[in-house]
């Protein structure tokens, strides 16, 4: 017993101490959290900036000023506002709690308040005759950021606007305007040019409207009119009210699953590594000189759970600490969590006993690729079955896989995840059904290590290694 | 040790598939002599040993390890050196011999000093930090020598020890060897090197074809094959030719041939019914001598013969064991059919 764990503890240091596993496993999750970081940190920049001209040709007569207004600095101070108003909506949606919100408000309304008061963009009237002309300055149009002394600001945009914009057709359609742009325009600074002319096309609109001016409707109450409304869900449970969360929901079964898959082919994989090179550097003798295949198979597998359990523990608690910061955690019970790790030490043994049994049996890793495929079947099936298990945790597809040996910890996994509470008596019956795939594999395993580690020479095939497993 | 035989073999059997790699041997091992197992490639050697080691099972017939039914009983009392070389590539030297200790049964930190002390012994004191893969073969095999004996065994079975060192090194274990053997051990090796196997064992066990051919003490195997034949070197001032010329005037000497490697020493075989002591003196009255012995049979030549005379690789009947020619002959002959692989 004691040379299994002393068995156990060097394949558990000769992996875990390695820096390919360390960076490998828990630099992931240091990276995951620097570019969530940089995300947010990202966001609260502005949005990319152009200084230049954007010229109109308004052939309705009637959009200069409010075109003109709308790219003034004022506009622009308003569509700031705009668009902050939009963004906190957004966010009263988001699981944060309150005092997170009102920074992020705060900020938002901030960036509004220190905005230039000298606008980015210029609109210049240009006649209809001098389009082409125009064209031509756009075509070679340098983009700046900001404006150089002694320089003019260069044409960026241009844009041709029929009457029709403002008057409809017989059938009630208005037309639609073209907006050339220099190649290199960053595709924000063209949405803002594009979202200013619209806007003042549409407020020219409702003013110039002889229906309008007839019922002697306020344009602003019209606008209003027709804002779409905003929603809030709020999801209700025995446990009481709480917001919904909508897609987060459906991504949970999801994370378990690939959690529990992740850490099952990575530790499988190093074991199996071992096992071969062992075999393939001829250390496998003098371990075998030392103790038995059994000691050295059980404590080679314990070893690689525990990397197994690692790697669970390390992207488990940072999950369980993302939920926890985001107010989130009643969305997993503890429950769940402990038949998580039971899950996967379910689903790790099994694989793991076929791994060494397959590791054992081949000269080195090219090898064992052809006795790999069954097994990596059996891995990837989950990835395929997630939808319509995620879809529905209680049809009788669900019930069926979640029995069948090899692919049920994962599917439980996933059910367990979900919405829909799953009847408890499967839970310990699948344990039961785990547990059984569990005895068979590793006495299956056992079989085929003992022969195997010593066997050298041709790979043996499928139906050696059932011929393996039947010998006494 | 309550038995006066570390290992014994009794009419053990082990076939592979359609292969028998040994057949009804039966062996004795005493305790604290050097055995050394020789025989040629495929002969059988790994697997005997393999079966000493529990590694894997006989067919039929019994063995005993140290008085236990099987060395699994007794593992931390065997050292083991595989012949095939094996530590892992990425593991540093002083871990793995800690380990290695460590799974023998040696305390942890007994395990540690023993493993600094053994490296700085074979004068691998800065290896301990290195990996294993960055030692040199010559290295690796030292390191794996220490890991056959860290746990200080009382019964060390080392699988072709000598291969692949160069001459300092092979020095240098034949030391080692002969230190834990004063130190009362049993220790048996397999080779091809005849010459270590003359200098460092008592007791030869050879093999061929799955069968014992020879087993017994080394001075014994000897004089059992004696050649019977005297080794002349005339003086420098004397012609060898003249020198041949007297010696096979005299009586008593079946014929005279210069060696093959230095043509002015003369083996002259013994005729029958003649005594060495005989032979020796009339050389003596007939010729001025520089070297004058009795030609002492070699390992490397009983090995030979003994294949040879198994009648394998086509030997005519009949043929003098100890014709060189033939011998020379039947070298190559092992050299080329020695390049399969063992199973």
């Amino acid at each position: 017993m004691k040379r299994t764990f002393l068995v156990a503890w060097r394949e558990f240091t000769s992996v875990v101490l390695t820096r390919g596993f360390l960076l490998g496993v828990l630099m992931v999750p240091v990276i995951a959290a620097i570019s969530i970081g940089a995300i947010f940190l990202m966001r609260n920049q502005q949005a990319p900036r152009a200084v230049g001209e954007v010229a109109i040709v308004d052939r309705t007569g009637l959009l200069t000023d409010a075109i003109r207004k709308q790219f003034s600095a004022e506009g622009q101070k308003a569509e700031g506002a705009e668009t902050t108003a939009k963004i906190n909506q957004q966010l009263d949606k988001l699981p944060l709690d309150d005092a997170q919100k009102a920074q992020i408000k705060n900020q938002t309304a901030a960036q509004v308040e220190n905005a230039s008061d000298k606008s980015d963009l210029n609109v210049t009237i240009i006649q209809p005759g001098d389009l082409e002309a125009t064209k031509e300055q756009i075509k070679n149009a340098k983009i700046k950021v900001s404006d150089t002394e002694g320089e003019a600001r260069p044409v960026i945009a241009l844009a041709d606007l029929v009457p029709g914009l403002i008057t409809p057709n017989e059938a009630g359609v208005y037309e639609g305007f073209k907006l050339f742009t220099a190649p290199k325009l960053s595709f924000e600074v063209q949405r803002r040019i594009e979202n200013n002319i619209s806007r003042a096309i549409v407020d020219v609109r409702i003013a110039t409207d002889a229906r309008v001016k007839a019922s002697g409707m306020d344009a602003g109450a019209l606008k209003a009119m027709l804002a779409s409304p905003r929603a809030e869900t709020i999801t209700v449970s025995t446990a009481g009210e709480t917001k919904s969360i909508g897609p987060l929901r459906m991504l949970i079964p999801m994370a378990f699953m690939a959690l529990m898959l992740i850490s099952v082919m990575t530790s499988g994989q190093y074991l199996m590594t071992t096992v071969v090179e062992e075999k393939s550097s001829r250390v496998m003798e003098v371990l075998l000189s030392a103790v038995s295949p059994m000691q050295l198979m059980v404590g080679k597998i314990l070893g690689h759970m525990a990397v197994g359990l690692s790697i669970l523990l390390v992207y488990g608690s940072l999950g369980v600490v993302g939920l926890l910061i985001s107010a989130m955690m009643d969305l997993v019970s503890p429950l769940t969590l402990v038949l998580l790790v039971v899950y996967f030490l379910i689903a790790f043994f099994t694989i793991a006993s076929l791994m060494a049994a397959i590791g054992s049996a081949v000269n080195e890793m090219r090898e064992a690729q052809t006795l790999l495929t069954p097994v990596m079947m059996l891995i990837m099936l989950p990835w395929l079955l997630w939808m319509p298990i995620q879809r529905a945790p209680n049809s009788m597809f669900s019930t069926v896989l979640s029995f069948v040996p090899g692919v049920n910890p994962f599917v439980m996994v996933i059910r367990l995840g979900g919405e829909e509470s799953i009847p408890t008596w499967q839970i310990p019956a699948s344990i039961g059904v785990g547990l059984l795939a569990v005895v068979f594999s590793a006495w299956a395993a056992a079989k085929v290590f003992r022969i195997g580690v010593l066997m050298y020479g041709k790979p043996p095939n499928f139906k050696t290694l059932v011929k393996w497993v039947r010998m006494a | 040790m309550s038995s006066t035989n570390a290992i014994t073999i009794k009419g053990v059997t082990k076939t592979f598939g359609t292969k028998v790699a040994v057949s009804n041997l039966d062996l004795q091992i005493p305790t604290g002599k050097v055995t050394g197992f020789i025989g040629p490639n495929g002969a059988g050697k790994t697997t005997t040993i393999r079966m000493i080691m529990s590694i894997i099972f006989p067919d039929s017939g019994e063995l005993s390890v140290l008085g236990k039914q099987s060395a699994v009983e007794s593992k931390d009392r065997i050292g083991y050196l595989p012949e095939e070389r094996g530590l892992y590539r990425k593991m540093k030297v002083g871990p793995f011999l800690t380990y290695i200790a460590k799974l023998k049964g040696v305390d942890g930190s007994a395990a540690e000093q023993k493993a600094r002390a053994w490296l700085e012994r074979v004068g691998l004191k800065e290896t301990w930090k290195k990996k294993c893969e960055e030692l040199s073969k010559g290295m690796q095999q030292k390191v794996q020598f220490i890991s056959s004996v860290i746990h200080e065994p009382d019964l060390i079975i080392l699988d072709e020890p000598f291969s692949g060192l160069d001459p300092v090194n092979r020095r240098l274990l034949r030391e080692l060897i002969d230190e834990q053997h004063r130190a009362g051990r049993t220790i048996i090796f397999s080779t091809h090197a005849m010459f270590e196997a003359e200098a460092l064992c008592d007791q030869i066990f050879m093999i061929h074809q799955g069968q014992k051919m020879l087993d017994g003490q080394l001075a014994d195997i000897i004089a059992q094959f004696d050649p019977r034949a005297l080794v002349v070197e005339a003086s420098p001032e004397i012609e060898t030719s003249s020198a041949i010329a007297t010696l096979t005037r005299l009586s008593g000497f079946e014929r005279v041939r210069p060696d093959r490697d230095r043509p002015t020493v003369l083996e002259c075989t013994l005729a029958e019914g003649v005594t060495s002591q005989d032979a020796m003196r009339r050389v003596l009255d007939a010729l001025p001598v520089r070297r004058l012995e009795r030609k002492r049979a070699a390992l490397e030549d009983i090995f030979i013969d003994v294949i040879l005379s198994t009648g394998q690789n086509g030997s005519p009947g009949g043929m003098n064991r100890f014709d060189p020619e033939h011998r020379e002959k039947l070298k190559l002959e092992l050299a080329t059919a020695g390049s399969e692989p063992n199973s």
